[in-house]
């Protein structure tokens, strides 16, 4: 992990914000801290204290491990949308990049075609045709984070394929399945890793807009975007409906960036200059 | 004369991408629930009316003339009727079109009066250590709050609390300039900031590359000034890659609008075409799409013109060389 | 009297994230005006480093550890912003490696040559100065971007925005290495012309040994951070006194008589990462003595010729 020794506390500490958020929500569903996330237990809107940490909604139905469910569903959704990208985006983008020709051409139409809709328009299609749901929610996130990961990932094939190792390898004799698996995809994971980290934040951005929109993660399921939806009818009464949420949100998307920008900035260090 | 003709392929491929971009939502459209005659009539057409539009579009010819006739008519101006209000979705369009147009100029201009100083400033001023890692976190704050929370969270101050402004009651341009603005500031404010941190991020990176090519480095040792570097060499050469991001951000900024416009009810194209979806009006949301895309394929390209008469490099070749 | 440059035990370090290289350890040189200084080394001899010192020009990776660097008696290192540019519109000039990238891509020359004169000059005087340098069409070369001018086009430009200012020092980073080696001796010689009009003092940094001995009054060798040798070019290369620069001289072609076998030096040039506990050269010399490896070596100067070297203290004891 030659990397990480490479990288400032910021970058860790958005690793290690993940890191607890993931393992707290884990810990939080597998032991059922503050209970039954759909039981109607207290009164109506109730703000946070007491037995209930962070109040209850419109339902009488305890925020916090309706948080904890929210923050599950949406990673896993994005995870699970960046999961696919990041596999078809590697292989179009070795497909356009190594290849070339009209093969290249072909996918870069296509990708070009996905990324002339604006990122939310692209969704709100999606979930007109297939219907609101988890299903458009990933299937956005699919296609809006294609376009980007596909164009750098060739990019960094082109450059790859152009590299003496892999010239070497070709007049060797070794067979494309082997160059591309021992030397291409070793040199573009860099590259993979950082996009598909920037992917994951766009994910969950994709996921609270669509929810917020009413088109994303359906009641009685929670997702982060969903609370916020589901909380915004009562923002004047009851903020904390939103506000607890949304700050998740952000704390989630702010470690993402800020975890990719020091992974980026690790893999290709950058020299600096002043101007004195 | 290069440029020219390198002009010219770009814009033979807009016309491509654009072609691609009906066909996907033709397919679209005809994957939508309830079949096309009801994507244009809605739910509630009679049989009279689905055998009309039947016709109309030829939806019992084979495929490709179908889309051919949807592309023409598309081409004409014709989107179909709304089947909420009844009127053509082009009027319906005509009307919300301002409402989202001010917003996306509010934006547009935000990003680049206050993005490209911003970006600038803190390029040239690159601390490092902790300062730096205090930029990272300013600069990665803005374009990690989503416009919702953000817009929620104004929404709540500005409603719960008496700040001077308030929020909703959209008033038209045409009807009182002053109360149209005093409306306008908040979403356009909200949605700004996205748009002003990406644009400051990305003149920062612009500006960085810039700063360690030789040339710097030789206006440097002549022993001319930050100020004389910065303004003669670094802004219109890192303006190349600025100019080109400048439509990413405008596709940004149709979809922040989107939900800006939900969020802060205003009578816009995006909230038009949200409620379009949850009432089933596909008509609606069809021609939203394609507008969305149109308008960010026409901007693409424009901006790639942009990009090329500010470098003479252009479509020489010698571009890849100096490229690492 | 002050000597134009004086170089003092200079220490500069280039830190990243992961470690510390030392590219100048020690480094001292003193050069009068009037001088011709060839300065040779490998790549990471810290010749570069050196060169970008004199004008405050180091990368911002970089830091000074220790040492001065004064031009006329002003130390470079610890002028203020504002001086530092003073000193360097008015007393130095640079030319670098890469020609056509040291020139503005975006800016036609003729502009980037009047921005060099500092609004003084006119269209007559961009036209001059591009004469100056040789350019057979100046009007044609003035309207040009750079990248539609030949590498040694764009480096006589280059030459001419540098000696713009007429610059009591000359500093040329390897200034014909991406040139095509025909037009290397032109370019050469166009510096040494303007700068023998200017009464420029030239201080070309090079690997190239012969080349330099052959235009240069003195030749200052520089091996791991620091100089290693110095002294009157003819003398350097007809008897080198340090183990290194006499490998240099042995592994030059034309040096070496008919018949006998070029030599190459064994061993990789060291990257330093602290200060080292004895000579830089102790692993690669074939004179090796016990106390190299342990002690610095000490500056002996005998005869108008600074060696550093355990083996030449040694020698010049033995003469006594």
């Amino acid at each position: 992990m030659s990397w990480w020794h490479r990288t400032d506390w910021l970058t860790r500490a958005g690793l290690l914000c993940l890191a607890v958020l993931v393992l707290g929500t884990v810990v939080a569903t597998v032991f059922g801290i503050g209970g039954d996330p759909e039981a109607m237990v207290g009164p109506r809107l109730a703000p946070p204290g007491g037995d209930y940490p962070l109040g209850t909604d419109q339902l009488g139905r305890s925020m916090l491990p309706r948080l904890f469910e929210g923050i599950g569903t949406t990673l896993l959704l994005s995870t699970v949308a960046v999961l696919v990208t990041a596999v078809i985006a590697t292989l179009l983008g070795i497909a356009a990049g190594y290849w070339g020709g009209w093969l290249g051409e072909v996918v870069m139409r296509l990708v070009e075609v996905l990324y002339s809709f604006p990122t939310i328009v692209l969704a709100i299609l999606v979930a007109a045709v297939v219907g609101p749901g988890q299903t458009a929610t990933v299937c956005s996130i699919i296609l809006i984070t294609i376009p980007l990961m596909t164009r750098l990932v060739r990019a960094a094939a082109i450059i790859v394929a152009q590299r003496d190792y892999v010239t070497s390898a070709v007049i060797s004799g070794a067979g494309w399945p082997r160059i591309l698996f021992r030397h291409v995809l070793p040199n573009i994971s860099g590259t993979i890793a950082v996009q598909g980290t920037y992917a994951l934040s766009v994910g969950i951005l994709v996921e609270g807009g669509l929810s917020f929109l009413g088109f994303g993660v359906q009641p009685p399921q929670s997702s982060l975007g969903a609370l916020i939806q589901q909380g915004s009818t009562y923002l004047i009464a009851a903020p904390w409906l939103v506000i607890v949420p949304g700050i998740v949100l952000v704390v989630a998307i702010l470690a993402i960036n800020v975890f990719g920008d020091g992974l980026r900035d690790s893999l290709e260090p950058r020299e600096a200059r002043s101007l004195v | 004369m290069r440029l020219f003709s390198w002009w010219l392929r770009r814009a033979l491929s807009a016309v491509v991408t654009l072609f691609l971009v009906s066909i996907l939502i033709f397919a679209a459209s005809r994957l939508m629930p309830g079949g096309f005659a009801e994507v244009v009539l809605g739910p509630f057409a009679s049989p009279e009316q689905k055998a009309e539009v039947s016709a109309r579009y030829g939806l019992d010819q084979n495929i490709l003339v179908q889309y051919w006739l949807w592309l023409t008519t598309a081409l004409t101006g014709d989107f179909g009727i709304s089947m909420i209000s009844g009127e053509p979705v082009t009027t319906e369009f005509g009307l919300r079109l301002p409402v989202t147009a001010e917003l996306t100029v509010a934006g547009f201009a935000a990003a680049i009066c206050l993005g490209v100083p911003l970006g600038v400033y803190t390029a040239v001023r690159a601390g490092r250590g902790r300062t730096a890692a205090v930029g990272r976190l300013a600069s990665g704050l803005g374009v990690s709050v989503p416009e919702f929370v953000l817009g929620s969270i104004v929404v709540f101050l500005f409603s719960r609390f008496a700040l001077g402004l308030t929020v909703g009651g959209y008033v038209p341009l045409s009807e009182d300039p002053g109360q149209n603005l005093r409306s306008m500031v908040l979403p356009a404010a909200v949605l700004s900031v996205f748009v002003i941190a990406v644009t400051a991020r990305t003149t920062r990176d612009a500006v960085l590359t810039v700063l360690v090519e030789p040339y710097i480095t030789a206006a440097i040792a002549r022993g001319e000034s930050p100020w004389f570097i910065v303004t003669r060499h670094v802004l219109r050469n890192a303006s190349i890659p600025v100019v080109t991001v400048l439509s990413t951000i405008t596709a940004y900024l149709l979809g922040g609008a989107v939900i800006i416009e939900y969020l802060f009810n205003l009578p816009g194209v995006g909230s038009y075409i949200v409620q379009a979806v949850g009432r089933r009006d596909y008509a609606v949301v069809q021609a939203g799409v394609l507008l969305a895309a149109v308008v960010f394929i026409v901007l693409n390209t424009l901006t790639d013109a942009a990009a090329g008469a500010l470098d003479p490099r252009f479509g020489t070749g010698s571009k890849a060389r100096r490229s690492r | 009297m002050t000597p134009l440059l004086e170089i003092d035990d200079l220490v500069v370090d280039y830190v990243s994230a992961d470690r510390t290289v030392r590219a100048l350890d020690s480094a001292a040189l003193t050069v009068s005006a009037g001088e011709t200084i060839g300065i040779v080394g490998e790549s990471g001899s810290g010749k570069s480093t050196l060169g970008a010192a004199i004008g405050g020009l180091l990368p911002g990776a970089a830091r000074v550890v220790s040492g001065s660097v004064r031009v006329d008696g002003a130390d470079v290192t610890t002028l203020r912003p504002k001086q530092l540019r003073a000193l360097r519109r008015e007393q130095l000039g640079f030319v670098f490696q890469e020609p056509i990238g040291s020139l503005d891509p975006t800016m036609r020359v003729g502009k980037q040559v009047e921005l060099a004169l500092r609004g003084w000059g006119t269209r007559a005087d961009v036209l001059a100065h591009l004469e100056r340098v040789k350019l057979t069409d100046p009007e044609r070369v003035a309207r040009c971007y750079p990248h539609q001018l030949s590498g040694g086009m764009a480096q006589r430009v280059a030459i001419a925005m540098a000696m713009a200012g007429r610059p009591e020092i000359l500093v040329a980073d390897e200034p014909t290495a991406a040139l095509d080696s025909q037009v290397r001796d032109d370019v050469l010689d166009v510096i040494f012309a303007l700068a023998a009009e200017s009464g420029t003092t030239i201080l070309w940094l090079s690997h190239d040994l012969p080349a330099v001995a052959k235009r240069c009054s003195r030749v200052v060798v520089m091996y791991g951070g620091g100089v290693v040798e110095s002294g009157a070019a003819s003398a350097v290369l007809a008897e080198p006194r340090h183990p290194y620069t006499k490998a240099l001289v042995r592994a030059v072609p034309a040096a070496v008589a008919d018949g006998e076998r070029l030599t190459s030096i064994p061993g990789q040039p060291p990257v330093l990462t602290g200060s080292a506990p004895g000579c830089v050269f102790a692993p690669r010399c074939p004179d090796v003595l016990a106390s190299c490896t342990e002690q610095r070596p000490p500056l002996v100067s005998a005869a108008g010729r600074d060696v550093l070297c355990h083996l030449a203290e040694q020698t010049v004891e033995a003469g006594r």
